[in-house]
């Protein structure tokens, strides 16, 4: 799988934006708090649909479930 | 992506860490380094504003209080010191400027302060967790963006 990654933004006036990548569940999270705890104060925190979804591996294989029911 | 955060930074460090911050502030908006890390002397002007530099407190270690770097550019003088309970303070003087304008600057060093700051922690911390730079840039709107690989993990 490939592995999570940090886009991290310091503006001008201070304020830190953080997108953590390649990350579902607790990973995530727990990645978000690691910069959360160095930086200091969060202000808010969004959970994109990666946060929710399965590794790669497990999409396909129930894809090619649904795929083989289909066939008559 | 899986998650975006905004994030508030706190500015708690020691004076050495404030002052390696001030460094990249004076490089970053083009102001020279006047007095270097010192206490509190020099020449004062009345025509000055001073704002404390909010969430911020310098940690107190073998210094006195009162130490301060002064930066200078066109006849503004900044002088970056701290007070009587440790929070860190940016003080502009220039008999040139009016108050609304030293506070302009004052804000401006404020939040490159914090800037420079955050980004000196964040990239000793990652470092030490051996996190991968993979890449940093400054953009046209003066942000610093990083993109991080992590290695083996928050822990």
């Amino acid at each position: 799988m490939k592995q999570p990654e940090y886009s991290i933004e310091i503006g001008s006036d201070g304020k830190v934006r953080v997108e953590v990548k390649g990350a579902q569940g607790q990973l995530c999270m727990d990645l978000a708090d690691l910069i959360r705890d160095i930086v200091g104060q969060e202000e808010s925190r969004q959970k994109t649909s990666e946060y929710y979804s399965t590794d790669g591996a497990v999409r396909i294989q129930g894809l090619m479930h649904g795929r083989v029911r289909e066939q008559p | 992506m899986s998650a975006v955060c905004v994030l508030t930074p706190i500015v708690i460090g020691s004076w050495p860490m404030i002052a390696t911050a001030v460094g990249g502030v004076a490089a970053s908006l083009g102001f020279s380094i006047a007095s270097g890390v010192g206490n509190e002397s020099g020449k004062r002007s009345h025509n000055k504003v001073e704002s404390e530099l909010p969430n911020s407190e310098v940690i107190e270690e073998s210094i006195s209080r009162g130490q301060s770097i002064t930066i200078e550019k066109d006849g503004v003088t900044v002088r970056i010191g701290q007070d009587e309970r440790g929070r860190c303070t940016v003080c502009v003087s220039s008999e040139n400027l009016s108050k609304a304008e030293m506070k302009a600057v004052g804000d401006e060093v404020s939040g490159r302060l914090i800037q420079q700051f955050t980004y000196h922690k964040l990239v000793t911390e990652l470092k030490q967790r051996r996190f991968e730079i993979v890449d940093e840039q400054m953009t046209a709107d003066e942000s610093i963006k990083l993109r991080v690989r992590v290695g083996g993990g928050p822990g």
